[in-house]
């Protein structure tokens, strides 16, 4: 396994070094200049011009490229042209509210879609399943935004259980820190329920439908223990599969998220950094999140040995 | 280890509801003399010689004090300045700072400082920069007076010093002052009454700025930025909140006190909401801008230009995009309305408009051939985009071929400075808005018409300049007022650019926020000294 492991972890390299060029060339053939947004409202092409200057922004793409690689080999992701920040530092004064919104996501939607895909599967074509199917069709459909906007109308407006907007570091308390991100979790994790559950249901029909499963029910194997050892774990791979893929469709989700419950994540730098062609901001965070969406997929391949004993690295 | 019960499932669940669902102070905590601001936009940058953003301007108005202020009236008032005088041959300007005046770090304020500061201020400002050619020296005489010596008589020392055509001079320390001036300065200290907290500030989230205890007030009345900045409030932060409903549905939850920029269809809302109050802050407004690239044909032939004047119809503009016309005004003064250049000359056009067949008439005089009119369209800014929509609509009437290119209004900004014909990445025209503060200073870039070194679309006319440097030399308001309509008169006949009309943008608070002054410095946001949390 460590070998595998130290193979996967190599071939990543020249996978992201791919994702670094791409990013960096859409980013610098993409119409916008950081220099302009920077000059003010009213700037003069004179003061634009020394901007960029002053930025490096004027030297050829190649030998700007050249620099971040250099950089990148030392750990560094460059300065942000807007604040004139180190990259570096803020993402990592942003990551944990992105950390802890995918950790919450995490926690409250993959034990919920487990367990109505699985009873929506034991009690398929009952009206039980077509309500939990509904459900999940409607959650996915339903833009995320507005999931948000509702929720904040219902619960922060109306009902004045939970705050708005803002985050609240874990440092000032768990019973904070979960109000001001219970909201944004149910924003995101309900088509993440709706994703995971959709899924589960539709390989426990698959597996329930196979003849050893058939021998089991004769053997007088109890439901519960059918479902969930026999059934679950044989269906496994391709719902652990789903959730890793997940993260990718969190980390989308995440960007929307923090815009609307004004979050200061890495969602929300992001999409700052893309308004002000901050390219060092973006090519860092994007560079780090394939990084991440990798990692996960790295570990999702190796939880298959968990479940199915046949396979091996 | 004890039992998991489902009775103990249930009370570790309840408890757990209890914590979350308790009314807690942390977030949103806005108590105790502290105020949350909110607005739609992100401060970029913290050094208001490099960036002319208001934002930034905002921010170096709490921070850095100013040697003079516009007044409500526009006019300049002495504000780190206690005593100063013009010599009787006009040409020397002697100024002597007032007493306690303080840098954050406890440095006493002095005219070395002053000096660099002025000398920063004025290479990027264009009051600034025009005045600079006037000036012989600026010279310290003592650690509080220092003088302006100048090579010829001008008149507009004072308003350059006091921000007529920017936020202001900004008084830093000289270690920052002398700085390169498109460099960004690396620290923020300055003396205003206002301290910039760095340790509590996040780049792009929040900025935190505490009451400065050391600020010894003016005793005048407060009047825009002049007068006595007396802060009543122990912390002020500034959140940048992209989104509008969550800005909107925070202030009605009473997580933030003020929001400067609520949308105009949620006002009727808001109005109804006991609990916030509305309030317009800037009453010279905004002013939406269609600006010609005076580079490339048609719009490089003034009939073209006068062709779209004959289009335009501004209440089309307004009522799309305002919708609610107690905030809206139509407005035929190229100074915009309510200023103080504000006049009624060669408005003809403004009452004929819509005349297609006059339109026509004139496109064809231009020699219009068909060719496709690049027209700009920012999609993520709503007032711009909307306003690119009808005006291709009104262009399409009038027998104009226009393609319009929808991108972001950071593409916007880069792709306007393309000098190339509309064929080669150029463009023909865009949409934007102009302040109304500025739009009523014949020096600032919407009235420049200097050819390829003024602002974008590069209008050129010489008489425009020449009026321009008479209002200048101008010594009296009255004069200024005659040489402004002269302005009018002559920019209506060339057409730099079409307004689309004029609007009013309120603010919304708490109710139990008090003192907020109007002001007309601004587009939205208030002052806060004098602002008190009841």
């Amino acid at each position: 396994m460590g070998s595998y492991i130290i193979r996967r972890l190599s071939s990543a390299v020249p996978v992201m070094a791919i994702v670094a060029i791409i990013v960096f060339l859409l980013l610098h053939l993409a119409p916008g200049d950081p220099a302009a947004i920077m000059a003010g409202d009213n700037p003069t092409p004179e003061a634009i011009a020394q901007i960029r200057q002053q930025l490096g922004l004027a030297e050829p793409l190649w030998r700007q490229f050249l620099l971040w690689v250099v950089n990148l080999t030392h750990g560094d992701l460059g300065q942000s042209i807007v604040w004139g920040e180190p990259v570096t530092r803020l993402i990592a004064q942003r990551a944990e509210p992105t950390i802890s919104l995918a950790l919450t996501t995490s926690v409250f939607a993959v034990p919920i879609a487990l367990v109505l895909g699985i009873a929506a599967a034991a009690k398929a074509g009952t009206a039980f399943d077509r309500c939990v199917m509904g459900f999940a069709v409607l959650d996915f459909s339903i833009p995320l935004f507005v999931v948000g906007y509702v929720l904040i109308f219902l619960f922060s407006i109306k009902f004045k259980w939970l705050p708005v907007q803002g985050y609240s570091p874990i440092a000032n308390g768990v019973g904070p820190w979960l109000r001001s991100l219970t909201l944004p979790t149910l924003a995101l994790g309900l088509p993440y329920v709706a994703l995971i559950a959709r899924i589960t249901r539709a390989t426990m029909l698959e597996v329930l439908s196979e003849d050893y499963m058939r021998t089991a029910r004769a053997k007088g194997v109890g439901s519960a223990r059918l479902l969930l050892k026999h059934a679950l774990k044989n269906a496994a791979l391709p719902i652990v599969t789903v959730i890793g893929m997940g993260v990718g469709f969190l980390i989308g989700g995440a960007i929307v998220t923090e815009t609307v419950f004004n979050i200061p994540g890495i969602g929300r730098l992001v999409v700052d950094g893309i308004t002000r062609r901050d390219y060092p901001i973006i090519q860092g965070v994007t560079l780090i999140l394939s990084g991440v969406y990798m990692l996960v997929n790295l570990l999702v391949d190796l939880s298959y040995a968990l479940f199915d004993p046949r396979i091996r690295y | 280890m004890s039992n998991l019960t489902r009775r103990s499932i249930m009370q570790g669940g309840l408890a757990l509801a209890g914590t979350i669902a308790a009314p807690q102070l942390a977030l949103g905590q806005n108590g105790g003399g502290r105020t949350i601001t909110a607005g739609g936009v992100d401060l970029t940058s913290y050094d208001p010689v490099v960036s002319t953003s208001l934002l930034t301007t905002y921010h170096a108005a709490k921070v850095y004090d100013t040697l003079f202020g516009l007044d409500l009236q526009q006019r300049p008032q002495p504000q780190m300045v206690s005593k100063y005088e013009l010599s009787d041959d006009k040409l020397t300007w002697t100024f002597e700072l007032r007493d306690g005046l303080k840098f954050h770090d406890g440095a006493a304020v002095t005219s070395a400082d002053v000096i660099p500061s002025i000398r920063r201020w004025a290479a990027r400002s264009p009051l600034g920069q025009l005045m600079m050619t006037h000036v012989k020296d600026i010279s310290a005489r003592d650690t509080k007076i220092f003088s302006i010596q100048l090579k010829e008589r001008f008149g507009l020392v004072l308003e350059g010093l006091a921000g007529s055509s920017d936020g202001g001079c900004f008084i830093m320390r000289k270690k920052e002052a002398e700085t390169d001036p498109a460099q960004k300065i690396d620290a923020v200290i300055g003396s205003g009454p206002f301290k910039f907290n760095l340790t509590e500030t996040k780049p792009g989230a929040k900025y935190v700025y505490d009451r400065n205890p050391d600020y010894v007030p003016r005793k005048e009345p407060p009047s825009g930025m002049a007068g006595g900045k007396l802060v009543k409030i122990d912390r002020l932060t500034y959140m940048a909140m992209p989104d509008a409903q969550t800005a909107i549905a925070a202030i009605q939850a009473g997580e933030i006190d003020f929001y400067d920029e609520p949308p105009i269809d949620l006002l009727e809302q808001l109005s109804r909401d006991k609990n916030v109050k509305l309030q317009v802050l800037d009453q010279l407004g905004q002013n939406g801008l269609i600006r010609f690239n005076h580079l490339h044909p048609p719009f490089n032939n003034v009939k073209c230009r006068q062709a779209i004047l004959y289009i335009v119809k501004q209440l089309d503009y307004l009522k799309a995009i305002i919708s609610n016309p107690d905030y809206y005004k139509t407005c035929a003064s190229s100074f915009g309305c309510g200023t103080s250049t504000e006049n009624d000359a060669n408005t003809g056009w403004f009452r004929a408009a819509p005349d297609y067949t006059k339109a026509k008439q004139l496109l064809k005089e231009g020699g219009y051939d068909g060719r496709p009119v690049v027209l700009l369209q920012a999609t993520n800014w709503s007032i711009a985009k909307d306003a690119a929509e009808i005006l291709a609509d009104e262009m399409r009437r009038a027998g104009i071929n226009v393609r319009l290119e929808p991108m972001d209004w950071a593409g916007v900004t880069a792709r306007r400075a393309v000098k190339s014909s509309p064929d080669q990445g150029g463009w023909n025209v865009f949409t934007s808005t102009a302040p109304g503060f500025f739009l009523g200073n014949p020096l600032f870039s919407y009235h420049q018409a200097n050819g390829e070194k003024g602002w974008f679309g590069w209008a050129s006319d010489s008489k425009n300049e020449e009026l321009r440097n008479r209002w200048v030399l101008a010594e009296t308001v009255e004069e200024r007022r005659e040489v402004a309509r002269e302005m009018q008169e002559n920019e209506w006949n060339f057409v730099p650019q079409v307004l689309f009309g004029r609007w009013l943008q309120p603010v919304v608070m708490r109710v139990n926020i008090k003192g907020v002054q109007p002001n007309t410095f601004s587009w939205a946001s208030p002052v806060w000294w004098n602002v008190e949390k009841a």
